[in-house]
């Protein structure tokens, strides 16, 4: 029986180590296994692929700090550029908190942008303005609008609650020679500015490699990310270190640089993620 | 156990122990149609992978519902949404082998549709990129290095600290001379430093803030203020703060009517923005409920006035020294507390504030030959609320309160909404509409306010560009004097650290001031911008960031 033989193989080559491991795999294994044991239907394989990289990558932690740097780039070769740190906590049967603050360019250092996430309803979003210590809610419309001048919108830097959107496998692909799923999601939200966005998916290990946006007004392709320098820190913890979104019409293009992520960090909601701590955020 | 298993576990067991597996079983079939229809609609509920594997006698074989190994986290997710959908379950132990670097061993299950059933839209897809965009790519198949390790907390005593600061630059510009014959232009240089120090995961931090202003023309204007000097001690759920700070409140962007814990620095600018340190002990406790501050304050700080030679002022001198209700004067005690919370698409703060009111009445002292005013610190009552509510691109806005401790207790409120509109005409911009009333029940009375019965209407916006150019432009237009000011603020940067500030503001509509009597000089409470009416302004700052 095939199950058996996916069972032993590894055994076997156990020994013979890692790399003769996966090399024997790829040969010995079929590409796909009988389709009555997978869903059938487009919206739910779809919606399975993204929840398979979910847990895979993305679900193994509790909370984590990043930081970033943006670089803005314009077709004429002109660059500034962001630094930025992201704290985030992952709530168990709520939404992820998550908390972004400024340190560069100096004008806007000490700026913070809380977000409460929430899986069934819209975000809760406030900005810390530090010059007035001013706390001010921000309408959740501005999330098609660009993230601190950048090529990136707000929805696209979001956490991507999986219930969010509905999903359409399209077809498998290969990508640069590398066999990926190539599956599209739509977002629920009326307020989103895409009308869908196409995900290349690595086959092997459910790590998205490619996106394409499209506008929700034309259904023309506007965007292209592309994301890379993945990095695992142990197991089902899998991180892109580098993330370039290209505008396919105005030619401007966002490069985010991901230093190392820092896990177990001890994050708690009230003290790190509540709006009175966003007035003592940096 | 069965053999298959107990085989990878016994080499294992030599070369690197082994991990304890669990999986969650949804039950057993006779038929493998009935348990692999089971699977598929489990496996669209919880949106994760459930395989089916036959077990038993080959004459008499099972075939098992189950998820794939899971970890305790994702397990106890699964247990819950299935606790909640009413689906039973039970919970299988196997030893299963783990690689030396902690990932897989076995190959996952590739997800393949079958042929036929993929969707037809595949055509419409523009083509993959010819070449990848960066050099960097980490090559495929590479066993990749362990990095738990460096995913351990850090020592829960880091100690920070930061030091920054900036130099201001800054030109006003005036249309006319003042009514006193003052300069029409005033340079100056301003310099504020931020330094912080935290200790124990930040836990405990001292926040030193000083500001200084150097005037060319306005002696008065020349001033320095210790903006923040505090201490501060987070707790799980409440923050401690002692020490000098400054304090928000309010949702209204032209006038923050409810914002009264800190003194206007009015001196910097009429705006109402700028203002000075107070000293306090501030206690937040973070509830479920919402966020609850307490406020003890003392050591009162007094409004700045310009000086003699100083413009947008009262044609009557201000005087140094100001008289308080108060017998404690500016040791008074004042107490505050605030509660504020958010549900739904709604957000709002309610406060009660006992304590000496920050702004002062401006009374007449001195004789005829040398006429001055004097601020009065009333001691006041004021309890109030702010809120704001989002539906879709629309803010609907109110802030107001309630205060006695003047004559009569008297109410006075904002309204208004903002109103978003991203990408602008299909630009990158955004452009923001915010409409504000303003509303005073004294009227003519209100003689600490200019706004007792005027509109607001202003036009925001953010151009989302390199050097995050935004601007705001608004008048406020008086109802009942058709006095009306109009201002812009406009900012961007001009490298990464430099920036660029504008600001203007012309005040119009309304009547000048009678002239040649002394009696002349006082303002006509129906006309309050009377005194203003010379003052047109230009202001350019330009900012290095150190």
């Amino acid at each position: 029986m095939r199950k058996r033989a996916f069972r032993l193989l590894p055994v076997l080559v156990l020994l013979a180590g890692v790399t003769a491991i996966r090399a024997t795999m790829a040969a010995a294994l079929p590409d796909s296994v009988s389709g009555d044991q997978v869903a059938t239907n487009p919206s739910t394989l779809g919606r399975q692929i993204f929840a398979e990289g979910e847990l895979r990558h993305n679900s193994n932690y509790e909370d984590f700090e990043v930081s970033l740097r943006m670089i803005l780039k314009s077709p004429s070769g002109r660059e500034t550029l962001r630094d930025l740190r992201i704290r985030q906590l992952e709530v168990p049967d709520a939404g992820d908190k998550v908390l972004v603050v400024f340190d560069k360019p100096a004008n806007i250092r000490g700026t913070a942008l809380l977000t409460h996430t929430h899986i069934t309803r819209e975000d809760d979003q406030w900005l810390f303005l530090p010059a007035l210590k001013r706390t001010k809610k921000i309408a959740q419309r501005n999330k098609s609008g660009p993230f601190v001048g950048s090529e990136f919108s707000y929805e696209d830097l979001a956490v991507p609650e999986l219930d969010k959107y509905d999903y359409r496998y399209l077809r498998e692909d290969q990508l640069e020679g590398h066999p990926v799923h190539v599956v599209e999601r739509r977002s629920r939200d009326e307020y989103s500015g895409y009308a869908r966005e196409v995900f290349w998916i690595d086959q092997d290990n459910y790590t998205w490699l490619k996106v394409e946006y499209f506008d929700k007004d034309d259904g023309k392709a506007i965007k292209v990310l592309h994301l890379s320098n993945y990095q695992s820190y142990g197991e089902q913890r899998r991180k892109p270190h580098l993330m370039a979104m290209h505008n396919l019409e105005s030619g401007k293009s966002t490069e985010l640089h991901w230093d190392q992520y820092l896990f177990s960090r001890g994050f708690s909601a009230d003290r790190d993620f509540s709006v009175s701590s966003l007035r003592r955020a940096r | 156990m069965r053999a298959r298993f107990v085989i990878p576990f016994v080499l294992l067991i030599f070369l690197s122990g082994s991990v304890r597996a669990e999986k969650l079983v949804f039950g057993s079939f006779r038929s493998s149609e009935n348990a692999h229809n089971w699977a598929q609609k489990l496996s669209t509920l919880f949106a994760t992978d459930i395989e089916v594997t036959s077990t038993g006698p080959a004459d008499r074989l099972w075939f098992r519902v189950h998820t794939g190994e899971l970890d305790t986290r994702t397990k106890l997710a699964l247990q819950r949404r299935a606790d909640a959908g009413g689906i039973s379950y039970w919970t299988l132990h196997e030893h299963s082998p783990q690689d030396l670097a902690g990932s897989r061993v076995t190959r996952p299950q590739r997800l393949t549709p079958p042929a036929g059933q993929v969707a037809p839209a595949a055509q419409q897809e523009t083509p993959a990129e010819a070449a990848p965009v960066f050099e960097e790519q980490v090559p495929r198949g590479e066993p990749e290095a362990p990095m738990a390790e460096r995913a351990t907390p850090e020592s829960q005593d880091r100690s920070s600290h930061d030091i920054e600061w900036d130099l201001g630059l800054q030109s006003r510009s005036f249309a006319e001379t003042g009514v006193q014959g003052q300069d029409q232009f005033e340079g100056s240089v301003s310099v504020e430093l931020e330094y912080y120090r935290g200790w124990q995961d930040d836990k405990h931090s001292v926040t030193f803030s000083p500001f200084l202003r150097v005037d060319s023309a306005d002696s008065r204007r020349t001033h320095a203020d210790m903006r923040e000097l505090f201490y501060s001690r987070v707790g799980e759920n409440w923050d401690l703060h002692v020490g000098a700070r400054r304090v928000f409140w309010g949702v209204t962007e032209f006038h923050h009517l409810v914002d009264i814990i800190n003194q206007t620095d009015l001196i910097e600018n009429i705006d109402g923005e700028d203002k000075l340190g107070q000293p306090m002990v501030q206690l937040t406790l973070v509830r479920d409920w919402g966020i609850l501050d307490f406020y003890l304050m003392s050591g009162f700080r007094e409004r700045t006035f310009p000086g003699s030679d100083g413009r947008i002022r009262h044609p009557v001198r201000i005087d140094s020294d100001a008289d308080y209700a108060s017998s404690d004067e500016e040791m008074q005690i004042d107490g505050a507390i605030r509660w504020s919370h958010h549900i739904g698409p709604v957000e709002f703060g309610l406060h009660h504030f006992s304590g000496t009111s920050r702004d002062p009445e401006l009374r007449f002292v001195g004789d005829p030959g040398d006429l001055r005013l004097r601020p009065f610190y009333h001691v006041i009552d004021q309890t109030g609320l702010d809120a704001q509510a989002f539906y879709g691109d629309w803010a609907f806005k109110i802030e107001g309160f309630t205060r006695s401790g003047l004559s009569d207790r008297y109410a006075a409120a904002n309204v208004g909404f903002e109103r978003t509109l991203v990408g602008f005409l299909g630009t990158r911009a955004d452009v923001g509409l915010v409409v504000e009333y303003m509303f005073d029940e004294r009227g003519d009375e209100a003689f600490n306010t200019l706004f007792e019965n005027d509109i607001a209407i202003g036009t925001r916006f953010q151009f989302n560009d390199f050097a995050d150019t935004e601007a705001l432009l608004g008048v406020i237009f008086d109802a009942d004097t058709d006095e009306y000011i109009v201002s812009l603020e406009a900012s961007r940067r001009l490298t990464d650290s430099w920036a660029l500030n504008l600001e203007g503001r012309v005040f119009a509509g309304g009547r000048g001031l009678r002239r040649n009597t002394p009696l002349g000089m006082l303002v006509d409470p129906d006309y309050k911008s009377a005194w203003l009416q010379r003052d047109d302004y230009l202001q350019l700052e330009i900012k290095k960031f150190f």
